[in-house]
């Protein structure tokens, strides 16, 4: 079934080709795009971990911006594929193509040159380096070859995309980040349940990115009709509900077996040490990419979908969160049970309910199950730099079921948090799996 | 009335407010003048170091020129006079990132072992501040890598220094530089056909883009240890590091499972050490970018490496600019604790200054000087002691240049050029003193001076490294507060403890091995 999707899809698109190129050319062609971007988000994925604001939902949101402009990119120049202009909260048609040949390779690297630039200007000298470099490589890479007019024609096309799209990201509310996304004014809330600083960073005395809940939607409707419901009720008497789950966590990370210990590590997607969670399951789509050789446009309408899914999720998890403000496992539990506790991961400085990877991980799984299937067997090299071996998966399911319960093991968020950030997080992917990115 | 509210400060070290020093810029009229020069491969480095060359007593200074040339200036202060540097030509090597002074063949000369790009240099000090190469004749292999770290150690039983260096990115990586740390080398001693004593250098792997490094008597076993602080930006799988060094052994990294060494992972750009909490036990400044790190043993009778972070309850977390308009995070270099008030208690300098361009993180990005309280705490006094400069730090030192018994200060900025100030305001009692052994490691690196403060003691680590890319060797300075003598004595490098010895205050000292000490006066 996927071979039969992707021959259609490979003559649906290099049909627009046919006057101007040969099949083979075509292919050709359309290989040097996919190289693009791929090569340009291996890029992306490093200048995640090393843009100092791209907390997980700002990574989302970039994730999903340059996800969009390189399915629009391509969409502009086929008629097989389908414009997310309006499908998408208040994104207008995108500029059409002047008269005259394109070339696609071109145009897609333009939009992405344009994008990461704009979306990466504040990384740092090794970051701005890096981007010239590819902006180099992959611009002689997507030219070569190709007479100067249509190659300056598409550049300017590609650029003008992306421009486009930019300036409709701007008015979401997500684009100035101030501070590494921490507000230098809190105050704490005064009840037992709620929220309080868990670091002994300065830094992370506020809690991370509290408006983040009211930016524009990308595809959900309305962010608080996704709300999640209200966590248990608080309690501290040992046979409380919520005194359950709390002990749970803690003797949970008691008797860590190695195995635990793996499985919290994997998916920990620290910020500023990883691509954050969002980056991870869009590595998970690259190694899918080359493992499956999937056509450029396949690729880049799943990145647009994913990234649109995880951006919305962190929308309605970041609301959920500051909403209920519940305080993390390890502050209960040095209150409460046991003063020299401490979890197997760092405890992320935002409040805890809902958990926001198992939100997003849902999402993700859905978006990914829709376009791939249910039963879609995957490994996951992600962290193999980092020293953490390959994973296997037989589903995205599992892979979003494991992410989830990694959160438990690592003693940052109880069970409840990441069962119900699951299912909010699926919930909101039901609407970015509606987006139609096919004519 | 300037006497008695000193004195009125000094006689209670444990109120809130200490003295606060004050500090006059002599930077236009000082003669410095080498500029840290450089773009991408020149972001991190621009180190100071300081140490007498011409036996004068008053400490030269070596500026790193980064692409630029580098130079050394020959000390022309006056005794309590205004600060005076004379330019020479004896080193101007290009490429230089850092140096640190330290008297490799014992011969009571003091060589000079530069960082750079390319080809790291031992110069052999021939007297006078006169130099020359000494890679070859010493069988020591420069390299060629971004070198940013560096720390020396005599290990037990060796007649000549084991030398770590620390090395970067590679710098041929442009696309893709993340994850390509370089090794990290360890020269020990060797013996070579034609009289080199230096072995081929061990590689220090995993190596994480090291910025600095400190040999560490950190649980005082008597074995000291290389703690080294890696930039999280540039490695894969890397963290904070200290490595086992024991005598005829491999050098072994401390494990979680094995020693259980705690993983931290910070943009780790500097190491300043001090007994901050009177324990005993060496705690540790980190420098980093937002919240800077000052670790303290949490059970020193365990023997784990496991340490607790204070800098939070500490008040010295400089995470971010404490004048001006710009509010946004640090990043933060070469750090150094020293008294720099006299009155006892080690406050903490830190240079600051962007990497380069980086809107997320102040580009006006003041310079701490953070004085302790004596309360456990440190209060920022930067700006009201003079010293809060914007510029784009990143070596420095404490460092008293007329001997006066207060300590100066001399920082290197990257494009702008180097900052001096001479202390010139009021200050407490002092005590300075030089180690003097025979034989090898003349300058006594890696003994102790424990000094006695009230009922507890105070242990100062003699060390060759740390800081940002900037070291020291020469006067080691104590303040005394209001006490008129000092109780001190020294724990040579092989373990042999003299005697206690009172000093009186405002004096110079040399406390050589198995003698009684020396006073020692300027001309």
């Amino acid at each position: 079934m996927k071979l039969y999707r992707r021959q259609v899809l490979g003559l649906t698109v290099a049909a627009p080709f046919a006057l101007a190129l040969r099949p083979a050319r075509a292919a050709a062609r359309a290989d040097v795009s996919r190289q693009v971007l791929l090569t340009w988000h291996k890029l992306i994925l490093e200048l995640v971990r090393h843009t100092a604001t791209y907390m997980p939902p700002v990574a989302a949101r970039g994730f999903a911006y340059i996800g969009i402009i390189a399915h629009e990119a391509l969409t502009t120049g086929s008629p097989a594929l389908r414009s997310l202009a309006g499908q998408l909260t208040d994104l207008t048609p995108l500029p059409a193509r002047e008269a005259g040949q394109f070339d696609e390779p071109c145009v897609l690297h333009a939009a992405l040159e344009m994008a990461v630039h704009e979306l990466f200007v504040n990384t740092g000298p090794t970051g701005q380096r890096a981007m010239l470099k590819m902006a180099g490589m992959m611009g002689k890479t997507a030219s070569d070859g190709m007479a100067t007019e249509v190659v300056d024609r598409s550049i300017a096309h590609g650029r003008a995309v992306a421009a486009h799209i930019l300036a409709w990201a701007a008015t979401d509310g997500g684009a100035v980040i101030e501070n590494l996304g921490f507000p230098r004014d809190y105050t704490p809330g005064t009840r037992p349940r709620d929220w309080v600083p868990t670091s002994a960073i300065r830094m992370q005395q506020a809690p991370l990115l509290p408006d983040w809940g009211r930016n524009r939607p990308f595809a959900m409707p309305d962010t608080v009709a996704l709300d999640a419901p209200p966590p248990p009720t608080y309690g501290e008497d040992p046979a409380s509900a919520f005194y359950g789950f709390v002990n749970e966590v803690y003797e949970t990370g008691r008797n860590l077996t190695d195995a635990q210990k793996l499985i919290a590590r994997f998916w920990s997607d620290d910020a500023m040490l990883t691509p954050t969670p969002a980056g991870h399951w869009i590595s998970i789509v690259m190694q899918i990419a080359e493992r499956d050789a999937l056509p450029v446009e396949k690729i880049a309408s799943t990145f647009a979908k994913l990234g649109v899914a995880q951006a919305d999720a962190f929308i309605s998890c970041w609301s959920t969160k500051l909403k209920y403000n519940l305080l993390r496992p390890v502050t209960y539990i040095k209150r409460h049970i046991d003063k020299a506790w401490e979890p197997l991961l760092i405890t992320p400085p935002f409040p805890e309910y809902t958990s926001g990877h198992s939100c997003q991980s849902g999402a993700a799984s859905a978006v990914l199950t829709a376009i791939f299937g249910e039963d879609f067997a995957f490994d996951d090299a992600t962290h193999e730099d980092e020293g953490l071996p390959v994973r296997s998966f037989p589903s995205f399911n599992a892979a979003a079921e494991e992410a989830a319960i990694s959160r438990l093991y690592g003693g940052i968020h109880y069970r409840f948090s990441n069962e119900i950030g699951l299912e909010q997080g699926r919930a909101v992917a039901v609407h970015a799996v509606a987006l139609q990115t096919e004519a | 009335m300037r006497a008695l509210v000193l004195s009125l400060a000094l006689a209670a070290p444990a109120l809130a407010e200490p003295l606060v020093p004050a500090f006059t810029d002599e930077s236009k009229t000082a003669g410095l003048a080498t500029v840290f020069q450089g773009e991408w491969d020149y972001m991190v480095g621009g180190g100071v170091a300081t140490f007498d060359c011409s036996g004068d007593g008053f400490p030269e200074i070596f500026l790193s020129g980064g692409a630029g040339p580098s130079a050394l200036y020959l000390n022309r202060s006056a005794q309590a006079g205004a600060l005076a540097f004379e330019k020479t030509d004896a080193v101007t090597l290009d490429a230089v990132l850092g140096a640190y002074p330290l008297d490799i063949d014992s011969d009571g000369v003091l060589d000079l072992v530069v960082l750079r790009q390319g080809e790291n240099k031992l110069l052999r000090g021939l007297g006078n501040c006169r130099f020359e190469e000494a890679n070859e004749a010493w069988g020591f292999d420069g390299g060629d890598a971004w070198s940013t770290a560096f720390a020396a150690i005599w290990e037990k039983g060796q007649d000549w220094p084991t030398l770590a260096i620390g090395n970067y990115i590679d710098r041929k990586e442009e696309a893709f530089p993340w994850g390509s740390c370089t090794d990290n080398w360890l020269h020990r001693p060797g013996s070579g056909p034609d009289g080199q004593r230096f072995a081929a250098p061990l590689a220090l792997t995993p190596s994480f883009c090291a910025l600095s490094m400190l040999f560490t008597d950190w649980n005082r076993s008597g074995h000291p240890s290389l703690r080294v602080s890696n930039d999280r930006e540039y490695y894969k799988g890397g963290q904070e590091q200290m490595w086992h060094l024991e005598p005829g052994q491999p050098p072994r990294l401390f494990t979680e499972k094995d020693d259980g060494w705690k993983r931290l992972r910070i943009w780790g750009m500097g190491i300043a050490s001090a007994d901050v909490n009177l324990d005993g036990y060496p705690d540790y400044f980190l420098t980093s970018m937002a919240d800077n790190k000052l670790q303290v043993l949490k059970d020193t009778a365990s023997a784990k490496p496991d340490y607790a972070d204070i800098a939070f309850k500490s008040g010295v977390t400089a995470h971010r600019p404490y004048t001006g308009d710009d509010l946004n995070p640090s990043t933060a270099w070469h750090a150094q604790f020293a008294d720099v008030n006299n009155d006892g208690l080690q406050d903490l300098f830190v240079a600051k200054g962007n990497v380069d361009q980086m809107p997320d993180f102040a580009a006006q990005d003041p310079n701490n000087l953070l004085l302790a309280a004596g309360d456990g705490t440190f209060v920022e006094a930067g700006d009201r002691a003079g010293v809060a400069s914007m510029a784009v730090s990143r070596g420095a030192q404490l460092v008293d240049l007329n001997l006066d018994g207060k300590l100066d200060l001399v920082v290197q900025n990257r494009w702008t050029g180097p900052e001096i100030w001479r202390q010139t305001g009021e200050a407490g009692a002092w005590l300075e003193v030089r180690l003097a052994q025979e034989g090898i490691n003349r300058d006594a690196i890696g003994a102790v001076v424990e000094i006695k403060r009230g009922a507890a003691v105070e242990r100062h680590e003699i060390a060759s490294g740390g800081g940002h890319a900037s070291g020291s060797v020469g006067w080691l300075h104590f303040g005394l507060g209001m006490a008129d003598r000092a109780e001190l004595r020294v724990i040579w490098p092989d373990g042999t403890e003299g005697d206690w010895q009172e000093l009186p205050g405002h004096s110079f000292h040399i406390l050589r091995r198995g003698a009684q000490p020396a006073a020692w006066t300027s001309g």
